[in-house]
């Protein structure tokens, strides 16, 4: 379980989906990083992917962890968007009709309150309908 | 470098000890291992854990050293999530390889069974991103239920053959006096078990779990201290992204790929050369990654290759004869001693289980969803 702090911290990156870009080879990192994965400058830009994108792998989850009760069964999804990968929970669509290849939008959604009674939002998806 | 032999092992069974705490199942295996090696007394103690937290004991090489009688040694606790073990057994490695002690004790141990399980998958999870990934109520499960259908969809491998690897093991398992699940199960039980993490059932998973495992680790020096040493060839480790959002591939564990190269390495082993090997099959589909990045298949073959009888007992290499972790258990941080504690046995041929006759043995422990492993190399 988390806390107000933690949320607070991560509100520019969680709700704006900021990702790293590097300036030397172009590699896109979520979340960000200090340094490149790939080639290891320093020489980071940030940068806001894109909100919608395509599920490249999901989960159900029917044994929740702690705090998560009420979310379950509960769709954890990785996302692609643009040139990055993010890992969210997807909402709006029954567990039986989320598949590989789906296409998504962000969100903002209610998440589990935190240890100190604290009800963040966070960027969560849901099925684009075309 | 000096050599480092391994001197005596020591192992509890795997399990729910209700009736024993943290510092009685690490103290039992460390005095047996301490036993194997003619009594001798280690100058310092390696302690690998990652979550004694849950029985609200932190400074653990205290608490095991001073139960065991070893006040005034050197004492230090290892972590890095599931692979805890892996990295004590590297610690002790480097003490005695640098010379700055003789004889190291490397203990690994882990009480699960204390607290509701909710708070023990909510603790297991902290090996995963708090920010960014538990903040979304993510189980480590459904970390490698992600990995497992990314695998499943990109190489069209049906689920029913990665269950196929929890019958094998509980068969391995059955015949290990400490392995924790010792029945043999079908295929029919893994495909009717509850989904835990859609596509992962629970008999896809490693089970929770007690236990602790000690190896004694010396040098050339004193090696006379056992008619068979069994020699720590190589040793590595590497890290990845803690998070699978940034991971540059979702099909393979590059942190153990790269460990396994550089462990290898070291021993001057080809990797054909390897008898027996214990790896860190936490669930189905970690068994296949982590068979196909030590690359002892190609990617996407792992599956079609055990069904075809590769990695059974008596092929080279014979893989997780203890049963590996989805029948001998999982003492989280405990797994990386336990599994080079059954390859010395398997070298030195008394492992109690199915033994197969080996010269070199390798194990692989993994912290994390693939973001912290160590491979080691054993040599009779």
């Amino acid at each position: 379980m988390t806390t107000i702090q933690r949320v607070w911290r991560l509100k520019n990156t969680l709700l704006n989906l900021l990702a790293s870009r590097c300036s030397v080879c172009g590699h896109v990192t979520y979340p960000p990083k200090m340094r490149c994965p790939v080639c290891g400058s320093r020489e980071l830009r940030e940068e806001s992917l894109p909100r919608e994108g395509e599920v490249l792998s999901y989960t159900i989850i029917r044994v929740p962890a702690k705090g998560f009760e009420d979310f379950t069964p509960l769709i954890i999804a990785l996302i692609k968007l643009g040139d990055a990968k993010v890992l969210a929970e997807v909402v709006d669509v029954k567990p039986e009709e989320v598949s590989v290849g789906m296409r998504v939008v962000a969100t903002v959604r209610r998440t589990a309150q935190t240890i100190d009674g604290g009800v963040p939002y966070v960027i969560k998806f849901k099925p684009l309908r075309s | 470098m000096r050599r480092v032999y391994v001197a005596g092992v020591g192992m509890v069974n795997v399990g729910k000890h209700v009736d024993k705490s943290l510092r009685d199942l690490a103290g039992q295996a460390a005095l047996k291992a301490m036993e194997e090696a003619g009594n001798e007394v280690p100058e310092a103690l390696v302690v690998g854990n990652m979550l004694s937290s849950l029985v609200e004991q932190e400074n653990l090489a205290s608490l095991i050293g001073d139960h065991i009688g070893l006040r005034g040694a050197c004492g230090l606790k290892v972590e890095g999530a599931c692979g805890s073990g892996g990295l004590a057994l590297m610690t002790g490695y480097s003490l005695v390889a640098s010379g700055l002690f003789n004889k190291v004790l490397v203990v690994g141990v882990e009480k699960l069974f204390e607290r509701p399980s909710a708070d023990v998958i909510r603790g297991l999870a902290y090996a995963a991103d708090a920010d960014y990934e538990l903040i979304y109520g993510v189980t480590f499960s459904g970390l490698n239920a992600l990995l497992m259908r990314y695998y499943m969809s990109k190489y069209g491998v049906r689920y029913e053959e990665l269950a196929y690897w929890s019958v094998l093991m509980h068969k391995n398992g059955s015949r290990n006096p400490y392995a924790q699940l010792r029945n043999e199960i079908t295929l029919d039980d893994v495909m009717k078990s509850p989904v835990i993490a859609d596509p992962i059932r629970l008999y896809d998973s490693c089970p929770l779990s007690d236990g602790a495992a000690a190896v004694f680790l010396v040098s050339e020096d004193i090696k006379k201290l056992t008619d068979t040493p069994v020699t720590v060839a190589g040793v590595s480790n590497s890290i990845d992204s803690t998070d699978l959002s940034s991971r540059l591939e979702l099909d393979y564990l590059l942190a153990s790929s790269t460990s396994a190269r550089n462990s290898l390495k070291m021993a001057k082993v080809d990797l054909r050369e390897v008898g027996v090997a214990e790896i860190h099959d936490a669930y189905t589909i970690t068994a296949a990654l982590s068979i196909e990045s030590i690359g002892f298949a190609e990617r996407g073959k792992a599956p079609k290759a055990w069904s075809e009888g590769r990695f059974s007992p008596g092929d080279k290499p014979s893989i997780n004869l203890s049963g590996g972790l989805k029948s001998r258990g999982h003492p989280v941080g405990a797994t990386g001693v336990y599994q080079v504690a059954e390859v010395v046995m398997q070298l030195r041929g008394d492992f109690p289980g199915i033994s197969v006759p080996a010269e070199v043995g390798l194990t692989q422990n993994i912290g994390g969803a693939g973001s912290n492993v160590t491979t080691v190399v054993l040599r009779r």
